[in-house]
């Protein structure tokens, strides 16, 4: 059984590539709108997509769920989206920030960008940063669209208008290339974005998914259910030799043996294909298994610290 | 490790793609109309091109002309028929001058000196193709006998567009239950500017008071503005008392109209997907020029402006 799933977790880890490409070209599939420079608006815009992907991408399947929750509380009818919320709560649970290791576009880009071989840099010592995705969550996507409006109640939706590159690079550069129109009404907020956007894309090549880390609403929506997701990071501590390879590994800065539900794992699974001992896998569903992990974490910690 | 290196030379090209699309090139237009034209078509196409050029030149310092335009507004009489609109133009400027820096003031009597020759050349080129005037554009679908002597408006600008340039005939009502039908609507006026906009909308919503301001100069100009209100197709009852809530709101008393979803024109409506567009159509329901994609009431006032002028010049000529 534990063979198994290590092995169902390797397989995972080993492709996840390729599913990123898939899980993108699904949220994206209305490819002939590129040209004609369009967009889909059928039935599937009244869903989300899991990952951060524009609406006014051409392409787009769906609709995207921070832009969505920003469009219902920004109306002048709603304070509060009880439906996109729930979705996203679900899609939590479900999953957590598997979501942004296998199945966001934008993640997938970040990636892509990375393999651009240059030097590349920690974001171990700029771990404070990580904690201003919640801030941007809670001041851009729900706070100031429902609290900076114009007389008849509507607001701005401030993340996607004044921040979000993934709106630039699916949405603006795509429409104003195929549309003369939407071209001639680029503005300083076009300019402002694109600057963000190219920003995003020189740190991405640096540093590994920096958006996600520092800045990704919906990513810190995920993060804080990674804690209570069915899907979830295990070690089997009898397997453990504390070699300490996952935490190296480990790109998103986390030690999968000291926490392996962090907030920040997004299971990439690379500490998976690092274990030398098949100590680290997936595992999904309810169970003991986390309780179990915990007791046993707690005295493998107090038998290195009596070791020291 | 190929494909990764595919990968990366694709997304540079795309980021070099995009680069290149925010340039504007203004140089190509100019290279290519040198030589006279010798056929009609080819007339036309210069014509086009010269008609690109000087919107071109609005659209490059939209803001100064802007304020130049609120110049005009307020005091002196629109383009009359056989005066060259550059000329308008350079004295609006010179009565505005005190309101602009000395770099400005250079910059716009540069644009208008250029547009004059540019309306120069138009005037010419009408003169010895009086067929342009006639004709729509030569690819275009559109059945000629449709398309009266100001159809050139029409036909000049969308060459370089694939839309048809006629606005889909529609019957339906307007919001407080009236009939309406395009034709009378259209043929009531020299030319109509034809808003699109929803409810939830913001910038939508946000120009509709300037619409409405605009709406009341062009009554003495043989102009309206109508509303086209995306969520009221099909005439939803909640759809329509939200949208005339939010009208009421603004100060918005000019017409609003909607059709059937199924119609023609409810098929154009949902090939809109920038909010709010705006279309300026003439008198005989042809679209002038290409759409202004964007809050009018901003950045993208004078494109409008220009619309409108052509339109109302059209008209009279």
């Amino acid at each position: 059984m534990d063979k198994k799933t290590s092995g169902v977790s390797h397989l995972l880890a080993r492709f996840r590539g390729w599913i990123q490409a898939g899980a993108t070209l699904l949220t994206n599939i209305h490819l002939p709108n590129f040209l004609k420079g369009g967009l889909y608006q059928g039935k599937g815009k009244a869903v989300c997509v899991p990952g951060l992907n524009c609406y006014s991408c051409p392409a787009a399947s769906g609709a995207c769920p921070i832009g969505s929750f920003q469009a219902v509380v920004g109306s002048s009818k709603f304070r509060f989206s009880y439906y996109i919320t729930g979705f996203l709560i679900l899609l939590g649970v479900l999953l957590g920030r598997v979501i942004c290791g296998f199945l966001c576009p934008f993640g997938w880009f970040q990636e892509l960008l990375h393999k651009i071989p240059t030097k590349k840099l920690s974001t171990k010592k700029l771990k404070p940063l990580t904690y201003l995705k919640y801030v941007v969550l809670l001041v851009m996507v729900v706070l100031l669209p429902v609290l900076v409006t114009n007389q008849l109640g509507m607001g701005d939706p401030f993340f996607c208008k004044y921040l979000c590159p993934q709106g630039v690079l699916e949405g603006a550069i795509p429409l104003s290339l195929a549309n003369a129109g939407i071209r001639a009404a680029l503005g300083s907020l076009f300019r402002w974005k694109f600057i963000v956007l190219l920003t995003v894309i020189v740190l991405s090549i640096v540093f590994y998914r920096p958006f996600c880390k520092w800045l990704c609403p919906l990513g810190a929506f995920y993060a804080l259910l990674n804690k209570v997701s069915l899907f979830q990071m295990q070690v089997d501590q009898s397997k453990c030799v504390s070699c300490g390879k996952c935490a190296k590994v480990c790109k998103m800065d986390v030690d999968v043996t000291k926490s392996p539900n962090h907030t920040e794992c997004i299971r990439c699974g690379m500490c998976i294909r690092a274990c030398p001992t098949d100590a680290v896998s997936f595992r999904y569903g309810f169970g003991s298994g986390k309780q179990k992990s915990k007791t046993e974490q707690t005295t493998t910690e107090v038998k290195t610290e009596e070791s020291k | 490790m190929n494909v990764k290196k595919i990968i990366a030379l694709l997304l540079a090209l795309v980021l070099v793609g995009s680069m290149a699309a925010c340039g504007n090139k203004p140089a190509e237009n100019q290279s290519s109309n040198s030589g006279e034209p010798k056929t009609v078509e080819e007339a036309k196409a210069l014509y086009d091109q010269l008609m690109a050029q000087e919107t071109e030149i609005l659209s490059a310092n939209s803001e100064l002309w802007e304020k130049v335009f609120l110049v005009a507004d307020k005091g002196m009489a629109m383009v009359e028929d056989g005066n060259n609109y550059g000329d308008f133009l350079l004295k609006t400027i010179e009565k505005a001058k005190d309101q602009f820096t000395e770099d400005e003031l250079k910059l716009l009597t540069e644009g208008a000196t250029e547009i004059k020759g540019i309306e120069d050349k138009l005037a010419a080129l009408e003169e010895k193709f009086p067929d342009l005037l006639d004709n729509p554009s030569g690819g275009m679908s559109v059945p000629s006998e449709d398309v009266p002597s100001d159809g050139i408006v029409s036909g000049g600008t969308t060459a370089d567009n694939s839309n048809a340039p006629k606005f889909p005939a529609f019957t339906g009502k307007d919001l407080d239950g009236n009939d309406v039908s395009s034709d009378k609507l259209f043929g009531g006026n020299a030319f109509t500017v034809v808003n699109f906009w929803f409810t939830t909308c913001k910038p939508c919503v946000g120009e509709l008071g300037d619409l409405d301001t605009l709406n009341k100069e062009l009554a003495g100009k043989g102009g309206a503005v109508v509303g086209i209100n995306a969520f009221t197709l099909n005439g939803d009852a909640s759809a329509i008392s939200d949208a005339k809530d939010v009208l009421a709101k603004k100060g918005a008393t000019y017409q609003n109209v909607y059709f059937d979803a199924d119609s023609e024109a409810g098929k154009f409506t949902e090939n809109v997907y920038a909010y709010p567009t705006t279309y300026v159509v003439d008198r005989n329901g042809n679209i002038v020029g290409d759409p202004i994609v964007g809050a009018t009431s901003e950045a993208q006032a004078t494109a409008l402006q220009a619309l409108i002028d052509k339109a109302l010049a059209a008209d009279k000529g």
